[in-house]
């Protein structure tokens, strides 16, 4: 398990686990874009909520509201952990 | 004045725009429920309002959002109504910041006050007002509180047209780099603004976490799903059973008589006689016996859609959908589906990667909807008595199964390359407010029992015409010389590997559930009166009386998953956009519905009858090299693929 000040990628990180965003390094602009709109920029909390029941997608806690993506996105987001 | 209500998916927009017009548009308790634009007028004004389909900011990312952006910059509605989630400040905020700098007239809505408190939240909105420098009211859609101060203000408001400025980040070639500077300092902006109108208690575990607990729990989340769906076919065809059939066989015979009675004595044609009772009471009242299933059905759909469980089923089986092509997303069309396809078929709008979008408008009439359920209902009823229940959730069951199976074969050969994306907002489990539930149920059977009093009647009409009258015209031919079993007599060698003899009236009938589905029933009931030798219910003695099980399941899935209704296709043609490829789809369709009907029906006879031998075994053999050789000619033809997005004014490019 990642342990507090690791720096890793977003999907790494276990349930209950919250993580700073570093960076997005997606490809795709147009998902980058939404995603900028979603609310995950740069120093954002996020916090690791559910996982669904086949591993994948992962539901994160931020802003207040809960949002699912897949595994292969989340792992494009760099962030370090905080809990 | 037109105004327009913008905000987030989800926020509850199309709550509100049902308090302020007095309407019942359908909402749910999913990200994009609503896919295309609604007007209305705001009670006690003459101010137009529309509801648009919500969006997180104005670049946006999927087809209905695309509609969204094109409402607020191409009509230019003189006041936009923001509706916040007051849940969820800081995201909600973030597409306010972007209108704010459109130089458009804004009021903010704080929409879900009443969950506040619950949330432990406390807002201050004079702030609030003072920092965005825009009126800031506090409501309750769902519990129609503060409703009146939105159009009290709107009252106030002076209206010039004000020009409408579009924010050069709005671009699509504008550079990312600089859009994410953008974005990171309005969310600072933002934290900041929260920071000093928000206090936050902390709270407990919420009830939603409670309830993903254990309907998302690693080995409860398959096994619940599965009891859910099972128990909404069970109960809709179930519990009521035979009582429909008895009441078709019974009252509806009784209602006959009686009306044969009544116009013997005001001494009517007989034409006009056989019209009204073998027609019109016939079909009308064969398809009307089914309303208490629909009821049923009705009432756990939108149980389902309101609930938030949706959305907990699409990340359920995202993982699972998207080995075969589909996103989990594609589960809301299939389950909107289930009431009607046509607006599940327009709900795909929601699946953002293209391919999917197109195989789940194509899967999506697999689904039975709710004009099936009469066909199911009649059949399991008939001819299942004891499980009838379990017959109609096995049909459900199959449904899924032919889902995944076509889906597999359109990803192997159809749609490629496939990457694509799952991005959706999680909404936390609502309770629903009754009357909207009671009021969509109310809604949904109305526009049902409309349907048999328009198109079917007039179908009635039409088809005791063509059964009265023998092809030369004239009237009082026995139904075997008239028109109709002209027609059908040339056609039925297509059924007869399904119901195993040369059925001229289940061919003719089967054939009309392309107008609407349920029609198929009426047909039936219309050609059975007209033979005079019917007993309790048409499918028993008389015509139909070669229906054995076997048949009558086989049947069914003909009619389940064969070429849907003409609504359904027309939907179907608007989501994917050209002609070629709606004829592939619907071809499809009855392709695999035809040999899944003859292969249950001949495998089914002949395990009854003991009989299984080398021809047999040849005929399924031959039945699969078929299948395979047809799927690989339709797949060549479409390797190209070069259509215009149909939705997408802005950019013009192709896909």
């Amino acid at each position: 398990m990642r342990k507090f000040g690791d720096i890793c990628k977003l999907s790494d990180l276990k349930v209950g686990q919250k993580a700073k965003i570093l960076s997005l390094n997606i490809e795709k602009d147009s998902l980058k874009k939404h995603l900028l709109d979603m609310g995950l920029t740069t120093k954002t909390i996020v916090k690791i909520k559910k996982i669904a029941p086949m591993g994948d997608p992962i539901d994160i806690e931020l802003r207040g509201y809960e949002l699912v993506l897949r595994k292969c996105d989340l792992n494009q987001i760099e962030v370090e952990v905080i809990k | 004045m037109k105004v327009a209500l913008v905000g987030n998916q989800n926020s509850g927009k199309t709550t509100l725009f049902n308090c302020l017009t007095g309407m019942n548009a359908k909402i749910g308790n999913w990200p994009g429920v609503t896919i295309e634009k609604k007007v209305g007028i705001i009670k006690g004004t003459n101010y137009e309002i529309t509801d648009i389909p919500g969006i997180y900011s104005l670049s946006p990312y999927s087809i209905e959002e695309k509609i969204s952006k094109n409402y607020i910059f191409e009509e230019n509605p003189d006041v936009i109504i923001n509706i916040v989630d007051a849940t969820c400040l800081e995201r909600s905020l973030y597409l306010t910041t972007q209108l704010l700098e459109t130089n458009s007239r804004i009021i903010i809505v704080l929409n879900m006050a009443d969950k506040l408190e619950e949330k432990g939240l406390i807002i201050d909105e004079k702030k609030l007002s003072q920092i965005l420098g825009v009126k800031v009211f506090k409501v309750s859609a769902l519990k129609e509180t503060g409703i009146d101060r939105i159009i009290e203000e709107l009252k106030k408001l002076n209206y010039i047209k004000r020009e409408k400025k579009v924010p050069d980040y709005l671009e699509e070639t504008y550079d990312i780099n600089k859009y994410e500077e953008i974005a990171n300092k309005k969310y600072e902006y933002i934290e900041n603004i929260v920071k000093t109108c928000v206090k936050k208690k902390i709270r407990e575990v919420s009830i939603s976490d409670k309830i993903d607990k254990i309907l998302l729990n690693k080995w409860l989340a398959f096994p619940a799903f599965i009891i859910i769906m099972f128990l909404i076919y069970y109960l809709s065809v179930g519990v009521i059973g035979k009582f429909t059939v008895d009441v078709i066989g019974n009252y509806i015979n009784d209602l006959k008589v009686s009306t044969y009675g009544i116009m013997t004595n005001m001494n009517m044609a007989e034409w006009f006689k056989s019209l009204v009772i073998d027609g019109i009471i016939s079909g009308v009242g064969a398809v009307l016996g089914f309303v208490p299933q629909l009821i049923i059905l009705f009432l756990c759909i939108t149980l389902l859609e309101t609930s938030g469980y949706m959305s907990r089923v699409a990340l359920l089986l995202d993982k699972v959908f998207r080995k075969i092509g589909l996103s989990g997303k594609s589960l809301i069309p299939f389950i909107v589906g289930s009431g009607c396809s046509v607006p599940g078929i327009m709900g795909t709008r929601i699946i953002e990667n293209e391919d999917e979008r197109n195989m789940t408008t194509i899967l999506t009439p697999f689904i039975p909807c709710s004009a099936k359920l009469p066909i199911i209902a009649l059949f399991a009823g008939y001819f299942f008595p004891e499980r009838s229940g379990l017959v109609a959730a096995s049909l459900y069951f199959l449904a899924i199964v032919i889902i995944i199976f076509s889906a597999i074969i359109m990803k192997k050969y159809v749609f490629k390359n496939t990457t694509s994306t799952y991005v959706a907002e999680l909404p936390e489990y609502k309770l629903p407010s009754i009357k909207y539930v009671v009021k969509e149920v109310f809604d949904k059977i109305i526009s049902f029992i409309k349907r048999a009093g328009t198109i079917i009647l007039l179908c009635s009409i039409i088809i005791w015409f063509l059964l009265s009258f023998s092809v030369k015209l004239e009237y009082g031919v026995k139904i075997e010389e008239s028109i109709l079993a002209a027609i059908g007599k040339k056609i039925s060698w297509i059924f007869y590997p399904i119901i195993g003899v040369n059925s001229w009236e289940a061919t003719v009938s089967a054939i009309q559930g392309l107008v609407a589905k349920e029609q198929v029933i009426s047909s039936m009931a219309v050609i059975s009166g007209l033979t005079e030798e019917t007993s309790e219910i048409f499918i028993k003695g008389g015509i139909f009386e070669f229906f054995n099980p076997i048949s009558a399941y086989a049947f069914m899935i003909f009619n389940l998953f064969s070429a849907p209704c003409f609504g359904a296709i027309g939907a179907m043609k608007k989501e994917l956009g050209n002609n070629k490829k709606l004829l592939k789809a619907v071809s499809f369709q009855t392709g695999i519905a035809w040999f899944l009907a003859t292969f249950i029906y001949q495998i089914g006879n002949r395990i009854e009858k003991g009989l299984f031998n080398v021809i047999d075994i040849i005929f399924i053999f031959g039945c699969i090299i078929i299948i395979s050789l047809i799927i690989k000619t339709l797949a060549k033809q479409n390797n190209t693929r070069n259509t215009l997005c149909s939705y997408c004014k802005m950019c013009g490019k192709q896909y």
